[in-house]
């Protein structure tokens, strides 16, 4: 029992990562329509900024997630003024958009390389850990899974409630007729690009915390995000929800299977590889995909 | 160190990138499939040209087998992505590349796992140099064959069928084709020279380990063909060549210049700049694609100059 208990708690951190590290992701997949690669260097961004801050003030984990969803928020907004948008404006296909994208990702991680070094780094921070009967908990893993699933709550009551959010449906479901009724589809882009990336920085912080931190660290979870994305049907935020912790799911079952058959664990990787297989050969538009 | 080993390993290096960014460029520069897993076929090539060496089998028959392994793996990896629009096949290409380099890291029993694994030489006559000479040869002459064989494949009505479903892929399907049948062989094609630069790599190197094929590869075979010119036989060929030189003048300057930053930090910023660089400002690239030669517009050119 308490084995189980683990398991899913275990699969709520990995689906919470997921979950933040993804909703730009799909976003801006949805409205831009292309998949951004660098996505995976704005989430180690986060990880970093959030490290130079600890190690000023050790105690201020929060205020570098503040500082992380700021900066990475920024870089994103910079990078689709000065790369994207000149290459959407030369009407470029969909080829030259992720390549800029794969290029401005070598640019993002060799400058964070050469500023933050190669060698992995860990945060100068001590969790409490709890043991629930059993089930062994740290104070981190709730601070991801309640950030996680508060970000999804209110930007449910975003999407919902607020002009900015409904633009933001309506440009994703018909970008010419939301221009013609009066939407800035600029502005609601960049407001798109800003906050994405801001959460993918937060899920970098969160990722380096409970792991270790090095310029591939993005690089290394943006597979599962992307299979992610694509389970939960590219553009889609409450798909992303359900993908992620399914996903996560998979994953720590997986790991289960892996060592149960004497497997390398190293597999685990391979499981989103698979989910993404089969989502393309059964459901392409995925869960909740249109 | 005698230059002439310095010269063949320019020489071969660019023949190996070379290889790479010819087989994207009928991937993508013809047909428009955004292979992003470029190094994984390259690295399923070399691993299965070493294991084939390692049955004894007969070099050229572990050239062949090599890339048809790889061509193959290349087909049934993109198959469930090509009925669907072009960035799947990007995410599945290159999350393979990421999935080939775990499963070669994890199964020691396969091929070394971490440890990588020695290759056995093709040559042995005798002096260093006349090897080097036969690497040589063997890689240019393996280049000049696969140029041909696509410069032949991109004039010919099968490479016209290819540019139709870069163009408009719903045309084609109303003309009768099955742009899935064509894409399919392309990947197909196109991996199988991928796996060839595969095995001259191994065999050349005598020892392949899994840290040879990061995804950076892709990325530089990428980026030669942009530079040089995607849709252009020619312009793949400039690339590579001028991202090889690239490549090694940095090194070369490493010794002579000691920077305030890490040179090869510097390195990748600034070949990450010059792509973005190059796809806003100069898309078609160094050399743009020129127009296709048929037997029909020899006639109509023949036709205007005798007017």
């Amino acid at each position: 029992m308490v084995v189980l208990l683990q398991l899913l708690l275990n699969s709520l951190i990995t689906g919470s990562i997921y979950l933040l590290a993804g909703t730009g992701l799909t976003l801006t997949y949805g409205l831009s329509r292309f998949p951004n690669f660098a996505y995976a260097e704005l989430i180690t961004l986060g990880g970093f900024v959030a490290y130079t801050l600890l190690q000023h003030s050790p105690e201020s984990f929060w205020a570098g997630l503040l500082l992380a969803f700021l900066t990475c928020g920024l870089v994103s907004v910079l990078s689709y003024r000065l790369v994207f948008s000149p290459l959407v404006n030369r009407r470029a296909s969909l080829i030259p958009l992720m390549v800029a994208s794969i290029g401005l990702g070598y640019v993002l991680r060799y400058t964070m390389g050469e500023i933050w070094s190669w060698s992995d780094l860990g945060y100068p921070l001590v969790w409490t850990a709890y043991n629930w009967g059993g089930l062994r908990v740290t104070s981190l893993w709730l601070y991801l899974i309640a950030v996680a699933l508060s970000a999804a709550l209110l930007l449910h009551l975003f999407f919902k409630c607020t002009k900015v959010g409904l633009a933001i449906r309506a440009i994703a479901t018909n970008p010419d007729l939301a221009q013609v009724s009066g939407i800035n589809l600029e502005r609601v882009i960049l407001f798109t690009w800003f906050l994405g990336a801001a959460l993918a920085g937060v899920a970098g912080v969160f990722r380096a915390a409970d792991t270790q931190l090095y310029p591939m660290m993005g690089w290394d979870i943006l597979l599962p995000v992307f299979a992610a994305v694509v389970l939960g049907g590219i553009g889609s935020f409450y798909g992303l929800i359900i993908a992620s912790y399914l996903l996560g799911l998979a994953e720590n079952v997986g790991v289960v299977f892996l060592q149960a058959t004497g497997l390398s664990t190293e597999y685990r990787m391979a499981i989103a590889f698979l989910v993404l297989i089969l989502v393309l050969i059964f459901r392409p538009r995925g869960l909740l995909g249109r | 160190m005698d230059p002439l080993f310095y010269l063949a390993d320019t020489l071969i290096f660019i023949g190996i990138f070379s290889l790479l960014s010819l087989s994207l460029n009928l991937e993508f520069g013809l047909t428009s499939l955004g292979n992003f897993g470029k190094v994984a076929f390259f690295m399923a090539g070399a691993y299965a040209y070493t294991l084939l060496a390692h049955a004894a089998l007969p070099p050229y028959l572990c050239f062949l087998g090599g890339a048809l392994i790889a061509g193959l793996i290349g087909l049934v990896i993109t198959l469930p992505a090509l009925r669907l629009r072009e960035d799947y096949l990007a995410i599945v290409t290159l999350s393979f590349g990421e999935i080939l380099r775990t499963v070669v890291k994890a199964e020691e029993g396969l091929a070394g796992g971490v440890r990588g694994i020695s290759v056995p030489a093709v040559f042995h006559l005798g002096s260093s140099r006349a090897d080097a000479l036969a690497n040589i040869l063997l890689t240019l002459g393996c280049l000049a064959l696969c140029f041909l064989l696509l410069q032949a494949l991109a004039h010919s009505p099968y490479g016209r069928v290819l540019r139709a479903i870069r163009e408009d892929e719903v045309a084609v399907k109303a003309l009768g084709k099955n742009p899935v049948y064509f894409k399919a062989s392309v990947l197909f094609i196109g991996s199988c020279i991928a796996g060839l630069a595969g095995g001259i790599f191994a065999q050349y190197l005598n020892f392949i380990d899994p840290t040879m094929f990061l995804p950076t590869v892709t990325f530089l075979v990428w980026m030669m063909l942009i530079l040089g010119g995607a849709g252009n036989n020619w312009g793949a060929l400039l690339g590579g060549v001028v991202v090889e030189l690239m490549n090694r003048g940095t090194r070369i300057m490493k010794d002579f210049i000691t920077l305030p930053v890490d040179p090869n930090n510097l390195q990748f910023i600034f070949f990450g700049l010059l792509v973005i660089l190059i796809l806003i400002f100069r898309p078609q690239g160094i050399l743009p694609e020129g127009p296709v030669k048929t037997a029909a517009r020899k006639e109509a050119q023949n036709w205007i100059s005798s007017l």
